[in-house]
């Protein structure tokens, strides 16, 4: 039977990890979105191997699950990180990586491919005139960069990249693979306890909705205000 | 007040502006005429560095450069005692008619915000905008977008406003409006170098006209020699042209 009481209680211990579930979301979109930019960076200084070797890294990243990286970088980022440390002759237990650092590794680069094309997007857009009537007036390179550039970038960045975010946040779901308790492990976690599979999940997919609709509603407020004069 | 002495520029091998040379007096009007793609937009690029000349050497406000050797803070320098007026107005998009004058006296100027209030208000009132203070560009006519950039011109006090077919993207109607405010700008005291069309407004409105072909200056003088008394085939041919397509 399909008990309402039990989608309370579900609810009640699944809202618990909502602020680790969102944290992790955060500090992926900003690393993704630091890399992206490097990324982007690099990209456009067109040096001959590298662009290549980026453009095979980006449709590999572009054609591979999710999944299927997590296990990637679940397997190998601690023998990576243990080999790198012996260079030095600091000895590092492979099994002792937190998992939560695997799945930000992970999606980190993941997405940064996306902030990357969001960043050159913006860029694209940038309105050379405004740039020239502030030099016409004598800003320096930095006033320019942020009073003119930096403003007209994260106007233009700013509904993709909190799309990104969303994303993100559902992206998480998967984190249990590697053991990472977000909002879909607690429910699972909470169903197995209870037996009310149904009940937990209905919880969590509420969960997931209030955060859509609270960050969408957050996001269309601060998008008003920043596009304000524009057409 | 501002002369130029040499000045070169050439895009990708082709030379642009060949050794002009030219003087403003405080205070004087001086307008540049000529054919399509003469390097009149270029050399008034080339006064507030947004073009950088190969060669030759300007003097503004006192302060001699050699643009062959310009330092990152002499350039800064050079571009605060300027301003410009754009045709396409240029104005920043997300700011209100009055933050787009009141901005570039706080970022560069270090103006007080009620300092440069009040000064912003004082100017848009100069353009007769002082009741779309709060208006975003995109709440203007075109007319009135280049009355505020005008307004943010003059706000920040150059030595000389350089204006680049300031009404060259007007609706017809809207001309007048904008022509006013410059007359007023001219009024009081402000040096100028205009680039324009307008054939009859440049007679008005100048001290001196200048007349460039080719990347040089052909003739320079006053409106009175140059619309009516010029010898120069090229000077003829090019106003006879204007004319007939006026008239
Ligand atoms: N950024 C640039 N790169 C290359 N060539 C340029 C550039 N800007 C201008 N030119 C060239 O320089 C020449 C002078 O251009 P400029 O815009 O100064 O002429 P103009 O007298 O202002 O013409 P118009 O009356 O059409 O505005 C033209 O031949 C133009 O093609
Ligand atoms: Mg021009």
């Amino acid at each position: 039977m399909f008990d309402i009481m039990t989608v309370f209680e579900s609810l009640i211990e699944i809202i618990r990890v909502v602020p680790k579930t969102l944290l992790l979301a955060l500090i992926i979109l900003l690393l993704s979105f630091m890399l992206g930019a490097v990324l982007t960076y690099i990209q456009s200084l067109n040096i001959p191997v590298i662009k290549q070797i980026l453009d095979v890294l980006q449709s590999f990243l572009r054609g591979t699950p999710n999944v299927v990286l997590l296990y990637l970088v679940y397997y190998s980022l601690p023998l990576a990180i243990s080999y790198f440390l012996s260079l030095f002759g600091v000895p590092f237990d492979p099994a002792s990586l937190n998992s939560a650092a695997v799945v930000i590794v992970t999606f980190s680069i993941c997405y940064s491919v996306f902030q990357s094309e969001i960043i050159r997007g913006a860029l694209h857009s940038l309105d050379k005139d405004q740039i020239e009537a502030a030099q016409s007036l004598g800003y320096s390179t930095t006033q320019t960069l942020r009073k003119v550039i930096v403003p007209q970038v994260m106007t233009e960045a700013l509904p993709d990249t909190m799309n990104a975010f969303l994303i993100i946040i559902k992206a998480l779901s998967l984190a249990f693979l590697v053991t990472v308790v977000d909002i879909f492990a607690q429910a699972r976690l909470v169903g197995a306890q209870t037996f009310s599979y149904l009940e937990a999940f209905v919880a969590a997919a509420l969960v997931y909705w209030a955060i859509c609709g609270l960050l969408t509603y957050l996001m269309n407020k601060v998008e008003n205000r920043m596009r304000r004069g524009y057409v | 007040m501002l002369s130029l002495r040499n000045l070169k520029l050439s895009f990708d091998g082709s030379q642009v502006l060949d050794d002009i040379n030219l003087d403003v007096k405080k205070g004087e009007v001086v307008t540049l005429i000529g054919p399509s793609g003469t390097g009149k937009t270029s050399l008034l690029r080339c006064i507030n560095l947004l073009e950088r000349p190969d060669s030759g050497f300007i003097s503004l406000g006192g302060l001699d450069y050699d643009y062959s050797r310009i330092s990152k803070k002499e350039a800064l320098n050079l571009r605060r005692k300027t301003a410009m007026v754009f045709q396409q107005y240029n104005l920043f998009k997300n700011k209100t008619a009055i933050e787009n004058v009141m901005d570039a006296q706080m970022v560069v100027q270090k103006k007080s915000r009620k300092e440069a209030y009040e000064k912003s208000m004082q100017e848009l009132k100069r353009v007769g905008l002082e009741a779309k203070v709060d208006a975003y560009p995109s709440q203007l006519s075109g007319g009135q977008q280049q009355r505020v950039s005008i307004a943010r011109a003059l706000a920040v006090e150059p030595e000389v406003i350089l204006f680049d077919e300031p009404t060259s993207a007007l609706d017809p109607e809207l001309v007048g409006e904008v022509l006013k405010s410059i007359e007023e700008v001219a009024k009081s005291g402000m040096t100028i170098m205009l680039v324009t069309h307008e054939m009859s407004f440049a007679r008005d409105i100048s001290d001196k006209i200048v007349f460039m072909d080719k990347g040089r200056i052909a003739e320079s003088g006053t409106p009175e020699e140059i619309f009516s008394q010029s010898t120069n085939t090229r000077t003829q041919q090019f106003l006879n042209k204007f004319y007939t397509a006026v008239h």
